[in-house]
């Protein structure tokens, strides 16, 4: 070691002169060289250039104009690309509905689209257990061929009827009603829908105008607006269209023409910038009505002439029978004064009063229904109550008011050809006792279908396709339907998306999303005048997808039979157009919009619309090319005709209740009846709108609080997945991490010794989810506030485990006469994590 | 310290808080339009950009009399000795005094951060990951929607709302094309206030009279946020309601006029 | 194994001894260095910093380090230019102090920075608006005149002194070290004062906002108070650490009871100037945004105390410890007061730093917290690490103490 040591520094001083000298000289000449500085600006100039950031393709910009399907209030928007790619979504400004705003879903739309980890490549079959999301490619050859086996083998065994199918897409669009006509041509009477706030007007329509057009309103022209817990602001009806409004409404503060009210028991958006903000206690909101409609009639302050001429049973009637029945009149005055209403709602009767003096002293009034963003059903009593109040202002068909019109006039196709399979199946009883006398105004019954499926040994259901819907994440009941799917042997899933049932299914058909296909949209929820949209897509498929229309046409083709007869066309365009022609033949209307006179500007005084088309072949081309037809135009008035109930008038008291309650009793008696439809009602109540308490009463001293779920208009909680940016707009009091918040009290919280961010379990009898504690001055003492959207079992990290889903523990029951879960009130106890 | 010249337009923004319903769509129309990032968890919000971001307010008051409202909030492009701009190191954040317009230059931006900490506003956002490319979770397919106008982030340095300064050359072009030498009001608008639903947002030159932002700052609901700090944002809002107005500066007490019904 | 290296003069431990006492500091070295080769390559998402806290530990730690480290530049000053020969026997401990510090602190900003490749572009692109400009311009500049004035200490190294060139050269060094001390002094009033200038220019930031002086925040002279009043004293701590450790005694008493009295001095007017502005602050900015003084003082952690703390506790009982000579000439009751001092500009670096980002501005903001992850805790202490090794090293292989053997007679006897 020494030694060694020792000849080292022994080189160097031999050498030390030129090692000195090549130091030196080495570092000089390097810095004077041009290679540092190189170098350095070099190093400079590749971080501006990494190759892993993206650099987008530049290329020609363009707009393609569609219409949102995302939710069915069916904004105009319009796609900028550069090429063929798709890059923004805008609102459209040449589109009557939403004239250039949109909402934030549909400004995230894109992500929806090529987002590839929820995303089917293509047809697939389950390989993986279910709900694992293992699936293996296979053709859209086999795919079908395996299905249609399987739906022909069902038939053979004269067990068409065990085929369901579960329907997300709005009513009454084309694809809807092939998925309804394929499963009539099957010969299954088990069509599911997923209940809407439009599925309970529609109901309270029937009962109370004999109506079966859609819900519409003229919001724009109204000039004072009572909504019953509508998240006018936070994505009600058509979101683009009411948020235009609002803006319309403020827009000049000094000569506001329009007062707005919200009744919710939590501080929304809504409630916040309302006018005035009503709180009455969760489920209590018909008491509210009935009690406003008794101030109005104690001092007079209804239309005299609509109560006297157009209506029936506000006076004390007689029924069919010849039984004298009290009317509206009398039972509103005996049991809602605003002391005794005051006692439900827990509301001031001087606050009860001053707000029906207001709605009664208004021109234009209109009482709105529909919770939260209308995507869920409400119930059918308050519904009525609420079209009562505007029936008392004789707001009915009126400018401003509520919108009573025949449905958007479309063609119908020709009758199924129902062999004689089909013909015995649908014979066969509904698993969901929907349109029996039970529930005769109910069109399907899905929460029934999972009782129907969870309470027999073996599961009544073998095939269960589905579209554009995820039941296995959107129903209540401590996620009822998805133990359900868990023992029906066969599960289609028609979506596009990786979603919580599609994840469930043993076969993936895959359909295109929104932005890259064909698909119609009718009369956008809430609107005042018919509108017809169709997308156009405006990208070519990205995944070996096929549109539900066009796989439904082929797969009925391969059942053979009746199926195959009764889909006569090669593809979905062509059913498309067929229905179509309706809305030529019953003339007038219009395929362009212009911004400067907004559609609902001439609406009052406009009597009707000529048409901007000359032939049908020209309004084809036009729709096609600009996606749009309406008719901006009404016949007001004619109180005469336009009650189609059995008295001819606007009915306070229902005979088609009183018909079918006796119906109902004449086979068993009034009292089991009443109970079988779960009206707890007595007496002449029972056939007028009335309060009565929820559904399910747990025990108060087990179950002390009620949890209240709400929607946001920044979270989809419906079918659509939410895009990533969405997330960017929650606040970290409503999701930090995986967990999301549930709005409390600090009042309540601070009886349970509860700070902000907390770690909890709600419970209720179906269920506990873990929650974190957002302290909310806003939110109702002793009521939780949870909102829907989150706990996705599904998706990738961006949606996955995120939160807690409030359906998990919703305890719904069933609500009076229409059967629908009620969601509004669920009994639940807070336990310490 | 930097001399403030005159020029000719001065791109501004009024906010009307009445009409918002803190529904976000400016958030995610500007995220999309502007090629923001996108993270698994954006609940982290000291770390998620948010070019236009909503901050959400309460009027303190217990139920039933409790009240909710939103300031949405771009980068404020103060005017007055710009608070980000003197404090930048590198020359990468810029005032361009013909527009109003407060620039970004992302690859001259060396990361030091300085203009976060000059910033009160939070407007600005630093890129602590990769935004695109090396993304978690593998952001598989997303970059697709990518638009070529707004260049891409890379990891480290820091972004702001730029008026969607874009839209204003390819405006500026346009007119040019066409042999016009002014653009019109209407040609150039942010993404934010093009989606908002509630038309809440307006956008115009604060220079030009004719402008509906002109007159619409002249109203007595008009206000700025932290405008005693002298940094003469050229975002203003209007609201009447006074809780909202109040929460936008700090008072000492007795400092804050209320708002009255002769000023809405 | 390492003797040739060591002057014959002194005597040192055994090479073993000397490799088992640098284990510890090459283990924080170790540490510091994947965590800094994780901020590197992973992105600075491995620490805790966010868009709030765009400035943290780091910012503090840098700060801190180049405000102790002004007793290089200092006792520069006053043994060159003022004259005050008898600190050239603490003068060399004084630079490799200051040479860790600034070297370190430069070495910190540099993982700090988004993308540090570029961080040249200050000098090509530069704002001379920037008080960050100034600070960048001037500490790059000084770490070459810290580098200078180390280096005729590592050419008296007894191999590098036998090259002819390296000893003319050391030699000339020193002749012309009087220049180099000015200059240091000058580069280092600018950025010790630009750094307290970075934050009294954040004029939308009141809690750090102060009056400007021509250009010139407050900040930015207190900033240089402070550090010249913390530079010597902590180079006495570094002086008596190396005592502590070497079991021998190192610098003359006289040497460090006029750095002590100095310190004292220094800082006694720091603090009458500091409750000055916080007074002008109190009763000035504070009230112009609309606030009170107590509104800062509200939320999280940071109560009143801080200042209390900062003023009473770190300042004023040290300045009185070292103006007091009975108190001072305590070697306890020295060190004491070196240290509150010490801890004293921490304390204010941190205030400035990570308070002023804490609280919010806006009232409808809200207040948040930080916590550093360990990467950052690995890089900022990696500092010390540098430090002892550069620093014992230095004592091992260089004449760093000429009185090294004058002071121990028992051991060189």
């Amino acid at each position: 070691m020494e030694k060694e040591r020792k000849g080292f520094w022994e080189t160097i001083a031999f050498n030390r002169r030129n090692f000195i000298k090549l130091l030196v000289g080495g570092a000089v000449g390097t810095a004077v060289s041009p290679l540092p500085w190189k170098l350095t600006d070099d190093i400079a100039i590749w971080t501006q250039n990494w190759p892993w950031v993206p650099v987008p393709d530049a290329g020609e910009f363009s707009y393609a104009k569609t219409v949102c399907t995302l939710c069915p209030g069916g904004c105009g928007v319009k796609v900028r690309k550069t090429d063929n790619r798709p890059i923004k979504i805008e609102g459209r400004t040449d589109y009557p509905v939403n004239p250039g705003g949109i909402c934030p879903l549909g400004a995230g739309g894109l992500q929806v689209l090529y987002n590839d980890n929820i995303r089917f490549p293509g047809p697939m079959k389950r390989v993986g257990p279910r709900g694992s999301g293992k699936f293996m490619d296979i053709s859209w050859n086999e795919a079908l061929k395996e299905l249609a086996k399987r739906l022909a083998g069902l038939r053979r065994q004269g067990r068409p009827d065990a085929i369901v199918a579960v329907d997300g897409n709005p009513a009454g669009t084309t694809t809807s009603l092939l998925v309804q006509r394929f499963l009539k041509a099957v010969g299954s009477p088990n069509y599911e829908r997923i209940p809407t706030a439009e599925d309970t007007y529609s109901m309270a329509n029937w009962l109370t105008t004999g109506n079966k057009g859609p819900m519409a309103y003229d919001l724009e022209n109204a000039d004072f607006i009572l909504s019953f817990g509508c998240g006018l602001i936070e994505g009600w009806g058509s979101p683009g269209r009411v948020l235009n409004a609002w803006g319309l409404w403020h827009s000049n503060p000094l000569a506001r023409r329009v007062k707005i009210v919200q009744v919710e028991p939590r501080a929304s958006n809504t409630a916040s910038k309302a006018d005035e903000w009503i709180a009455p206690l969760p489920g209590t909101e018909t008491a509210l009505a009935l009690g406003l409609a008794h101030v109005i009639i104690r001092e007079g302050l209804y239309h005299q002439g609509f109560v006297q001429g157009h209506a029936f049973g506000f006076t004390d009637w007689r029924s069919s029978d010849g039984k004298e029945h009290k009317g509206f009149k009398k039972l509103v005055l005996d049991n809602y004064s605003p002391e005794k209403v005051a006692q439900i709602t827990g509301l001031k009767p001087s606050k009860i009063v001053s707000l029906a003096r207001a709605f009664g002293r208004s021109r234009a009034p209109v009482a709105l229904c529909g919770r939260g963003k209308g995507d869920l059903n409400g119930s059918l009593y308050e519904f009525m109550a609420i079209q009562c109040l505007n029936a008392l202002k004789g707001n009915i068909n009126q400018p401003g008011g509520v919108i009573l019109s025949k449905p958007i006039p479309l063609s119908t196709w020709p009758e199924i050809q129902a062999d004689s399979i089909a013909q015995k199946g649908l014979e066969k009883p509904r698993l969901d006792k929907a349109q029996t006398l039970q529930f005769p105004f109910t069109g399907s019954l899905i929460n029934n279908l999972s009782e129907a499926i969870l309470e027999k040994g073996k599961s009544p259901v073998d095939t269960l396709l589905i579209f554009s819907a995820n039941p296995a994440f959107t129903l209540p009941d401590g996620g009822s339907f998805r133990k359900a799917m868990e023992r029906i042997p066969y599960i289609v899933s028609f979506s596009p998306f990786k979603d919580d049932s599609a994840l469930m299914a043993d076969l993936i058909l895959p359909d295109h999303t929104y932005l890259e296909k064909t698909e119609d949209i009718v009369w956008p929820r809430g609107l005042q005048y018919p509108l017809y949209a169709l997308t156009k897509p405006v990208t070519s498929p990205l995944y070996n997808t096929r549109h539900n229309g066009d796989t439904l046409i082929t797969l009925a083709k391969l059942v053979g039979g009746g199926p195959a007869a009764s889909f006569p066309w090669s593809n979905y365009e062509q059913a498309l157009r067929e229905r179509v022609k309706g809305l030529f033949e019953s003339g007038g209307g219009l395929t362009t919009y212009d911004q400067s006179a907004p559609a609902w500007k001439g609406f009052p005084s406009r009597r009707g619309v000529q048409s901007d088309y000359s032939s049908f072949e020209d309004m084809w081309k036009k729709l096609k090319s600009g996606g749009l037809w309406y008719y901006p135009a009404h016949d007001f008035g004619n109180w005469e005709t336009i009650f189609e109930t059995p008295s001819g008038a606007f009915e306070f008291a229902s005979s088609r209740i009183e018909l079918a309650l006796n119906e109902l009793s004449s086979r068993t008696y009034l009292g089991a009846a009443l109970k079988e439809m779960g009206i707890r009602a007595k007496g002449d109540e029972v056939f007028v709108p009335h309060f009565e308490k929820g559904p399910v009463a747990e025990p108060e001293s087990e179950y002390p609080l009620i949890m209240v779920p709400y929607t946001l208009i920044n979270l989809s909680s419906t079918w659509a997945p939410n895009p990533p940016y969405l997330n960017k707009t929650l606040f970290d009091n409503q999701l930090r991490k995986d967990d999301s918040f549930v709005e409390i009290n600090p009042q309540t919280a601070s009886r349970y010794g509860l700070k902000q961010g907390d770690r909890i379990f709600i419970e209720s009898p179906k269920g506990r989810i873990a929650v974190r504690v957002n302290l909310f001055e806003g939110a109702m003492p002793g009521v939780l506030f949870l909102p829907l959207g989150f706990g996705h079992r599904a998706y990738d990290a961006y949606e996955r485990n995120k939160g807690a889903n409030p359906n998990d523990i919703v305890n719904a029951g069933k609500d009076p006469i229409s059967g629908h879960p009620v969601w509004w009130q669920t009994r639940v106890k807070i336990l310490k994590a | 310290m930097m001399k403030e010249e005159k020029g000719k337009y001065k791109y501004g923004m009024v906010i009307d808080l009445d009409k918002c319903s803190g529904c976000g769509t400016c958030m995610v129309a500007c995220a999309s339009e502007n090629n923001v990032s996108v993270r698994a968890d954006e609940s982290d919000k000291e770390r998620s950009i948010t070019w236009m971001q909503l901050f959400k307010i309460t009027n303190g008051k217990p139920f039933p009399d409790t009240e909710v409202s939103y300031f949405p909030r771009p980068c404020m492009h103060c005017h007055h000795h710009t608070p980000c701009v003197s404090v930048c190191p590198a020359t990468a954040t810029r005032i361009d005094y013909n527009t109003g317009i407060v620039s970004q230059i992302y690859t001259r931006c060396i990361g030091c951060r300085y203009c976060q900490a000059a910033c009160p506003y939070h407007a600005r956002y630093f890129n602590w990951w990769d935004g695109y490319g090396l993304a978690k979770p593998f952001s598989k397919g997303l970059e697709r929607a990518l638009s070529p106008e707004v260049s891409v982030r890379m990891r480290g340095v820091v972004e702001k709302c730029s008026f969607c300064h874009h839209r204003l050359m390819s405006a500026k072009s346009k007119a040019y094309a066409e042999g016009r030498r002014e653009i019109r009001e209407d040609e150039y608008i942010p993404a934010c206030a093009e989606a908002c639903p509630t038309q809440a947002i307006t956008f115009g030159d604060l220079n030009n009279p004719r402008h509906k932002v002109s007159q619409l700052i002249k109203s007595p609901r008009a206000f700025r946020l932290l405008e005693r700090l002298g940094t003469e944002p050229k975002v203003y809002y209007l609201s009447s309601k006074s809780w909202v107005r109040k929460m936008a500066d700090n008072y000492l007490p007795n400092q804050f006029q209320q708002v009255t019904k002769a000023m809405t | 194994m390492d003797s040739p290296l060591i002057s014959e003069d002194v005597k040192r431990c055994s090479a073993w001894k000397f490799f088992f006492w640098s284990l510890p500091w090459l283990a924080l070295l170790a540490y510091g260095g994947v965590s800094a080769f994780l901020c590197l390559f992973m992105g600075l998402n491995q620490t805790n910093m966010s868009n709030i806290f765009a400035f943290a530990l780091w910012i503090v730690f840098d700060l801190s380090v180049i405000a102790l480290g002004a007793g290089a530049f200092f006792t520069g000053f006053l043994t060159y230019i003022i004259g005050r020969t008898e600190l050239k026997d603490i003068i060399n401990a004084a630079v490799i102090v200051g040479f860790i510090c600034y070297s370190g602190a430069v070495a910190m900003l540099g993982i700090d920075l988004g993308q540090p490749l570029r961080a040249w572009f200050i000098f090509w692109h530069a704002n001379v608006h920037s008080m960050l400009t100034e600070v960048s311009f001037c500490i790059t500049a000084y770490l070459g005149v810290l580098t200078i004035e180390y280096l005729p200490l590592i050419l008296e190294n007894r191999k590098a002194s036998e090259v002819r060139d390296f000893r003319l050269f050391g030699h000339n060094l020193h002749h012309i070290m009087a220049v180099f001390a000015a200059t240091g002094t000058f580069l280092s009033f600018f950025h010790q004062g630009s750094l307290g200038g970075m934050f009294g220019v954040l004029f939308a930031r009141p809690f750090a906002s102060r009056w400007e002086f021509y250009i010139w925040p407050t900040t930015f002279f207190l900033f240089i108070l402070s550090s010249v009043a913390a530079g010597p004293s902590f180079t006495i701590l570094c002086s008596k650490l190396a005592e502590l450790f070497t079991r021998k005694k190192l610098v003359p008493d006289n040497v460090v009871q006029l750095l002590a009295k100095i310190s004292g001095w220094l800082l006694a007017v720091y603090m009458v100037l500091k409750i000055a502005d916080t007074l002008a602050w109190v009763y000035g900015i504070v009230p112009k945004a609309g606030l009170t003084f107590m509104d800062f003082y509200r939320q999280g952690p940071y109560g009143v105390w801080l200042v209390g703390a900062e003023i009473i506790v770190f300042g004023i009982i040290p300045a009185i410890i070292l103006l007091t000579p009975k108190a001072r000439q305590s070697s306890g009751l020295l060190i004491l007061g070196c240290l509150m001092n010490c801890a004293g500009i921490v304390l204010n670096r941190f205030i400035f730093v990570v308070v002023t980002l804490a609280i919010p501005v806006m009232p409808f903001d809200r207040f948040w917290s930080y916590l550093p992850t360990w990467q950052e805790w690995g890089v900022a202490l990696t500092i010390i690490g540098y430090g002892f090794l550069l620093f014992s090293a230095s004592y091992r292989y260089l004449p760093v103490f000429p009185k090294e053997k004058e002071l121990n007679p028992a051991i060189y006897s």
